[in-house]
């Protein structure tokens, strides 16, 4: 049995070293010092010596830009079978588990249990065509040190967060300093896949790799914190993807702030209009990979997929319509298209969250259509089916027959996306309202 | 084998190691804690026990609802055959467990027992088994799962509420203890069975046991302490289990038997009480409902004699995988037939290997029965994510066995067509 104050000042001891960095950092603060924005309730705040974790005071229910900007320590890609993992350590921090259902009580936030521990990430993507992979595998982890298991096997859970996009992560308790090694297995993966992705996946695989928990590491992870400056707390937008891989992957284990992996500039991106799909910086990131270079799972621009394009049958103030703040992007690829059975056309919905496009997985939807006021097919609804393609990426689809200009579709969302939150999307994508599109006139 | 450490542990904890650790020295150890406990004794009259080695429920004891309690103690004994069956050593077989028969009471009290044999015991034979008999060799049951497979000739199943008594027993059987509750051993089997040590496998179940082992890392101070499972929650309600009628071969050379399916596996618990809210555990392992309407209190105190699923929550599970969450009950339950629940589950908590962990026991009449709910619980046909789909993703599957065990008149060395 531990003792979880004991480590709490071993902890303190241990990076208390590194006082420099920690004091710039605002680590040490505790919730005595710290402002009213400090979620005073929660323990795991400060005197377990991680970063200190300020929370927005009533956020937006929408994209916001969190507190802080985390950092992390990057490991060398692994490939196994058909996938490359990156895997990405950082301090245990809270995120939030959505619990199953809409609205705002139903997500939770899941505080770590201890400041001794990483939170543990990785990106996979698969080698051949660099697309990450926001699918729903059932992964296990095993950890273990000098061949001892550490713990019981463990699922992670799908997260998404502004810098990361679409990952898998947890926090991960660790009670000495050494060398971990790590133990991923990939069952193949149940989501439908088409394109040239159609048939793939369909091995398990396992990925090893191995990190060092030490001083070094916590120094680089718990000084790299960027806090920034309250006024921006809250403020709708996000933060830009990280530029992984640059100047990341150190051995040495010290870093100073510029040396944390992410983007220095300042390029958030506002709440203006517009913003959903144009940006496209970071859409080369698909298709291609370098060694070290860990891609972004952004969807392709709306302008990028074929097919005629839903207009939003109320007026949008932003490029896609938006519900719950998810952008919503939805086109219907023509007869004849591989995805559509027959001579149906193809619904193709591609829910992204705004600014950075990253995938919303895990949803259900379905969706209705009426012409002149009347049903037409399925009147209970057709439910969009999800799929990883090739070229369009992670969406949900469904084959329909003909539909006319004119034609009303109501997307409906039977649920939001269940993948867990890092800070800055806890309150976007819960109550997700259904949307009503248009078919165009032919042009 | 070195003993734990007493002043380390409870009293209860304590003799749950030594059931662990099994053998002699375990043994005497546990005799010295316990003292002199009264164990009721057995029958000379093989005739008054019933026919069926899995007839429990009548002799084990009751819950406040009246539902049947399982007992506290459990050991799995893998055995290897060292030689081809004949008539002597079936007759070996069969006196030594007479002779726990006479030693114990067939009770929780005394010592309740099972002998049960695999599809690679029987393929010696010339014949296969009977049509009636529905037992082919485990396979991998979901995608994430690469289990061990029990390879080995028999396996038995030894339960009491007494952990000096499965101890005892299995010394009587294979060790040099020659005294069971003041019966003489004289036969035990040696010669015929070889014990696979590395295979074998322990538990306990009840009240308050899981948390009495937050020393075992993996299990940590949030489990509950009223909880008889680790997951936290009271299971096996009478309503949602299959009867030991519904469970029995009828037909056939078989007629009284059963099968047995044993799945070990392993838990995560500290994300499952450390991540997960109480009504997200609830959502998990019973139905979305069931933690709306808030019906099953800390560790299941509010239901009774079932687990609360009305036919509508159970026909609503694929509308609540859309809605985001599956239970776990729920989706099982999808399973029942005109007859009601297929499996009569007796599972019980480990921490063997020092990890929490499960092994998942259930009698069903053919193992088909065992892959058909099983493969309910997996829900593949559900629009469901996996870490919110029941508790699959608090589950890792190590290992898997099927079993035939025979009626008592056939359960030592059974050829696969007997007369
Ligand atoms: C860690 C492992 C497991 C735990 C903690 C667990 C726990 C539970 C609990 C608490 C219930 C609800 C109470 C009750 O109905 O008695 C339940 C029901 C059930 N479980 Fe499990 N279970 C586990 C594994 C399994 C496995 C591997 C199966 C195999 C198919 C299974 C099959 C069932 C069935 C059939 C029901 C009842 C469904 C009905 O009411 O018809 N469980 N389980």
């Amino acid at each position: 049995m531990h003792d979880h104050d004991l480590d709490r000042r071993t902890f303190v001891q241990r990076t208390g070293a590194a006082t420099g960095i920690l004091a710039l950092a605002g680590c040490l603060e505790t919730d005595d010092d710290t402002d009213e924005d400090e979620d005073t309730g929660d323990p795991s705040n400060g005197d377990d010596a991680v970063p200190r974790f300020p929370e927005v005071e009533d956020p937006p229910a929408a994209v916001y830009r969190p507190t802080h900007r985390e950092s992390m320590r990057m490991l060398e890609p692994i490939t196994a079978g058909e996938y490359t993992l990156a895997p990405m350590l950082s301090y245990p921090h809270p995120f939030w588990l959505v619990t199953g259902g809409a609205g705002e009580d139903d997500i939770e936030r899941v505080d770590p249990e201890q400041g001794r521990g990483v939170h543990m990430m990785f990106t996979l993507w698969d080698d051949e065509t660099g697309i990450v992979l926001p699918v729903d595998t059932s992964a296990t982890i095993t950890i273990s040190q000098n061949g001892e298991r550490i713990g019981s096997p463990h699922s992670p859970w799908p997260m998404i967060s502004q810098e990361m996009g679409f990952h898998f992560g947890d926090n991960i308790p660790l009670e000495d300093d050494g060398t971990y090694t790590v133990d991923v297995e990939l069952p193949p993966i149940p989501t439908h896949t088409t394109g040239d992705l159609e048939g793939r996946f369909t091995d398990s695989e396992t990925v090893t790799f191995e990190f060092e928990y030490d001083r070094a590491f916590r120094e680089q992870v718990v000084g790299g914190v960027e806090y920034f400056d309250e006024s921006e707390w809250g403020e709708r937008g996000a933060l830009e993807p990280m530029d992984h891989g640059h100047d990341d992957h150190d051995d040495d284990g010290h870093h100073d702030h510029d040396g944390d992996g992410h983007h220095d500039d300042d390029g958030h991106h506002d709440d203006d209009n517009g913003h959903d799909d144009d940006d496209g910086h970071h859409n080369d990131d698909n298709g291609h990979h370098d060694h070290g270079h860990v891609p972004y799972s952004a969807l392709p621009p709306a302008d990028a997929y074929p097919g005629t394009r839903l207009e939003p049958t109320d007026e949008a103030d932003t490029d896609l319509p938006r519900s719950g703040d998810a952008a919503i992007f939805a086109t219907l690829l023509e007869s004849g298209s591989r995805l559509a059975d027959g001579d149906d056309q193809y619904l193709l919905v591609s829910p992204r969250t705004p600014y950075n496009r990253v995938p919303l997985a895990d949803m259900a939807m379905q969706v209705t259509v009426e012409r002149d006021g009347e049903p037409v097919g399925d009147a209970d609804g057709t439910r969009l089916v999800q799929t990883l393609d090739s070229e369009y990426d992670l969406h949900y689809g469904a084959s329909l027959a003909a539909l006319q200009s004119g034609d009303a579709i109501t997307i409906t969302f039977e649920s939001p996306p269940q993948v867990a939150r890092h800070q800055g999307y806890e309150t976007a994508f819960l109550e997700m309202p259904p949307l009503e599109f248009t078919v165009p006139e032919e042009p | 084998m070195t003993l734990p450490d007493r002043s380390a542990l409870s009293r209860r904890d304590y003799l749950r190691t030594l059931v662990a650790i099994g053998g002699a020295t375990a043994l005497s150890a546990c005799v010295s804690e316990s003292g002199a406990i009264d164990i009721p004794a057995g029958t000379d009259d093989p005739d008054s026990l019933p026919d069926r080695q899995h007839a429990w429920n009548d002799s084990l004891s009751r819950d406040d609802d009246g539902n049947v309690q399982p007992p506290d103690h459990h050991v799995l004994v893998p055995l290897a055959l060292l030689d081809e069956p004949t008539d002597e050593t079936r007759a070996q077989l069969e006196d030594a467990f007479r002779t726990l028969e006479r030693a114990y009471e067939w009770s929780t009290d005394g010592l309740l027992f099972t002998i049960g044999y695999t599809p690679a015991y029987f393929e010696r034979f010339d014949d296969a088994l009977p049509e009636s008999v529905d037992l082919p060799k485990p396979t991998a049951l979901t995608a994430s799962e690469d289990p061990a497979i029990d390879e080995f000739d028999a396996l038995l199943h030894l339960a009491s509420d007494h952990s000096q008594v499965v101890l005892e027993a299995e010394e009587g059987l294979f060790g040099d203890h020659d005294d069971l509750n003041g019966v003489a051993v004289e036969t035990d089997l040696t010669g015929v069975f070889e014990r696979l040590e590395d295979q074998r496998r322990t538990g306990f179940v009840g009240a308050g046991l899981p948390a009495e082992h937050t020393d075992v890392s993996g299990v940590p101070d949030s489990v509950p302490e009223d909880a008889p499972f680790f997951m936290g929650f009271r299971s096996g309600f009478e309503g949602s289990q299959a009867t030991e009628d519904r469970v029995t071969i009828e037909d056939g050379p078989f007629a009284g038997a059963t099968t047995q399916h044993v799945e070990s596996l392993e838990t995560q618990l500290r994300t499952w009480f450390e991540q997960d809210s109480h009504p997200m555990r609830v959502r998990k392992m019973f139905s979305p409902e069931h933690a709306d309407e808030n019906l099953v209190g800390d560790v299941g105190e509010k239901l009774t004699t079932t687990n609360g699923l009305t036919d509508e929550r159970i026909d609503a599970t694929e509308a609540d995988a859309r809605r985001g969450v599956v239970g776990h009950a729920q989706k099982a339950a999808r399973a029942r037939d005109d007859d009601g629940p297929p499996l009569l589950r007796r599972d019980f908590n480990t921490v063997d290997g020092d990890r929490p962990g499960v092994h998942f026991l259930s009698l069903q009449h053919g193992i088909d029965d065992f892959v058909r709910v099983r493969e309910a619980m997996i829900g593949d046909d559900l629009d469901v994510m996996h870490a919110n789909n029941g508790i699959l993703s608090y589950i890792f599957v190590t290992r898997r066995g099927n079993f035939l065990l025979p009626p008592r008149s056939l359960r030592a060395l059974p050829r696969a067509t007997p007369q």
